[in-house]
């Protein structure tokens, strides 16, 4: 149950391997990356693979282009990231509250375990049909269901950074006239932000997922429904464009992360 | 009147403040590990005299941070009283407010240096401008003043053990309360601090009670020093400094120096080597 952090305490599910630290190393990488494209380009035309099971890097780029251009892919987009932060940020509030909750209280953490040990291993996605039955597949599901892809390693990660704060600290606050309440919010809360936010990053990946999966089965709007529908009607250059535009929403989402991460982390040398 | 005292409280010369005498009578702590009993103090009894600095030195083991954690109240004494007595004479109703420097400094390593001496001020309530000024204060009052922005985090041991200092005094407490302050200090720096300490201390006449590991420490620092013997601890003998003040490292070369550093060198030794001896037994 508590394998999301490694001995460093940094999990990055949504950082790739960091290749390129250095500019030449990063210079290597894009021409891989172009030398690649050239190649998928030259092999398409020189075999003449029809554009329906593999299009060219060029196809792709127009159909990216047209997407958003003629397509409203905006549209898709915005509603796709309001899904995923929505929910993420209701994930993100509960998870720290209940984490909080459930480390101060030894009654509701033996409570709350029982819940957690059953649904942690469950995957996520195989809520989808039960939440439908529930809730429809209008807005409240797709928050629900992005919710509940942070809340777990949000929880995990809160009560896993409370149990590792110094108790000295805590004893020291005490000395210095600190209520029990100011303890959970000036020495533990702050103790566990490192580690909650190893547990946002886990959480982040998995409400992406969700709402990208949940989208495909049920949804008109997002760029999961977009994927699905141009798979349905075989415009796979669509389908790939979408493809970019998810993997670019990756990448932007981890540079973010690294940001915010920086930020918080400035005392920690 | 008011802002004068204000003024004064930060720097530590409070006047007419209380500085209790602190009694403890009989005190025994007995805890279960393990399945078996341990008896970890055994009918202590000490007074740690108004405004004066008393000392506990021991094998390490015997119980001398139970003794201050009892003190401060966050444990409890199995049996015995522990009371503070006013400079009336009078067993005070509420215990005295008490603020305590840790050897593992125990800084928030989030907060600057300037919140981390706030901390308390901040606990009780007290607007930002007025608590950021007083930790500003406090921090002159180190030799700190400048770090105010920086994190424990990029300060040497003696710096982050002086803010400790800073954030303890800042609170003006009646009892101050030192648990092996400069034990994870190199040489160097511990005889600075120790100085520095003395000094603050004998100027804001505080009852003060150090427990330390350093024969030297004691000496140099305490009026009273109470040897514990090995665990269980028990006062093996109290020791009364009179060396004149203020002291510094200059007082080393007083020839009475030598008389107390040998002859609580020679009780610590024993106790040193009975315990020793208890472990190999039990071993």
């Amino acid at each position: 149950m508590m394998q999301s952090r490694t001995p460093e305490g940094d999990v990055a599910p949504l950082r790739p391997v960091r290749t390129g630290a250095a500019p030449a190393d990063r210079l290597t990488g894009w021409i891989a990356v172009a030398v690649v494209l050239l190649a998928w380009e030259a092999l398409c035309r020189l075999f003449e693979v029809s554009s329906l099971y593999l299009p060219r890097p060029s196809q792709i780029a127009v159909a990216l282009v047209d997407l958003f251009l003629h397509k409203q892919a905006f549209t898709d987009l915005a509603v796709t990231l309001y899904r995923i932060f929505g929910g993420f940020a209701i994930g993100l509030v509960f998870g720290v509250a209940i984490g909080l909750a459930m480390s101060v209280s030894r009654r509701l953490q033996s409570i709350a375990d029982v819940f957690i040990a059953a649904l942690y291993p469950l995957p996520k996605i195989t809520l989808i049909p039960l939440l439908i039955i529930w809730l429809g597949t209008g807005g409240p599901f797709m928050l629900t269901i992005s919710a509940l892809g942070a809340l777990f390693p949000v929880i995990i990660n809160t009560l896993l950074g409370v149990r590792q704060c110094d108790q000295g600290l805590v004893v020291t606050a005490r000395d210095l006239g600190a209520s029990e309440r100011q303890i959970v919010r000036h020495v533990l809360l702050p103790a566990a932000i490192p580690s909650v936010f190893a547990g946002a990053r886990l959480g982040l990946g998995v409400s992406i997922i969700l709402v990208v999966a949940a989208e495909m089965v049920v949804g008109k709007l997002g760029l999961g429904a977009r994927l699905y529908l141009a798979g349905q009607v075989l415009e796979t250059e669509t389908v790939f464009a979408v493809l970019v535009v998810l993997a670019a929403l990756g990448i932007a989402v981890t540079k973010g992360l690294d940001a915010i991460d920086g930020l918080t982390g400035k005392w920690r040398s | 009147m008011n802002t004068t005292q204000a003024g004064k409280r930060v720097s530590g010369d409070t006047v007419g403040a209380v500085h209790p005498e602190i009694r403890l009578q009989g005190i025994s702590l007995v805890y279960e590990a393990g399945g078996s009993t341990v008896l970890a103090l055994d009918n202590l009894d000490c007074t740690f005299a108004a405004g004066e600095v008393t000392a506990i030195i021991g094998p390490s083991g015997c119980g001398k941070s139970t003794m201050l954690q009892i003190t401060r109240g966050f444990m409890q004494a199995s049996r015995g009283t522990l009371s503070f007595v006013g400079p009336d004479g009078q067993t005070m109703t509420r215990p005295p407010r008490m603020a305590t420097v840790w050897q593992s400094f125990n800084l928030f390593p989030w907060r600057t240096v300037e919140d981390n001496v706030a901390f308390g001020l901040e606990m009780a309530g007290m607007p930002p401008p007025e608590r950021r000024a007083r930790a500003k204060e406090a921090l002159r009052m180190v030799d700190l003043a400048g770090f105010e922005r920086k994190y424990p985090g990029q300060l040497s041991g003696g710096m982050r053990q002086r803010v400790g200092m800073a954030r303890a005094l800042v609170m003006d407490p009646d009892v101050l309360l030192l648990d092996e302050p400069f034990g994870a200090l190199d040489a160097q720096t511990r005889l600075v601090l120790q100085e520095q300490l003395a000094a603050m201390v004998e100027r804001t006449g505080k009852t003060v009670l150090l427990i330390t590991h350093s024969i030297e420490e004691a000496v140099l620092l305490a009026d009273t020093v109470y040897v514990l013997t090995a665990r269980p601890g028990r006062v093996a003998a109290e020791v009364r400094i009179d060396l004149p003040k203020p002291r510094s490292v200059a007082s080393t070369h007083d020839p009475r120096y030598a008389g107390y550093f040998e002859r609580i060198y020679g009780l610590l030794k024993s106790e040193v080597l009975r315990s020793m001896h208890g472990e190999a037994e039990a071993g």
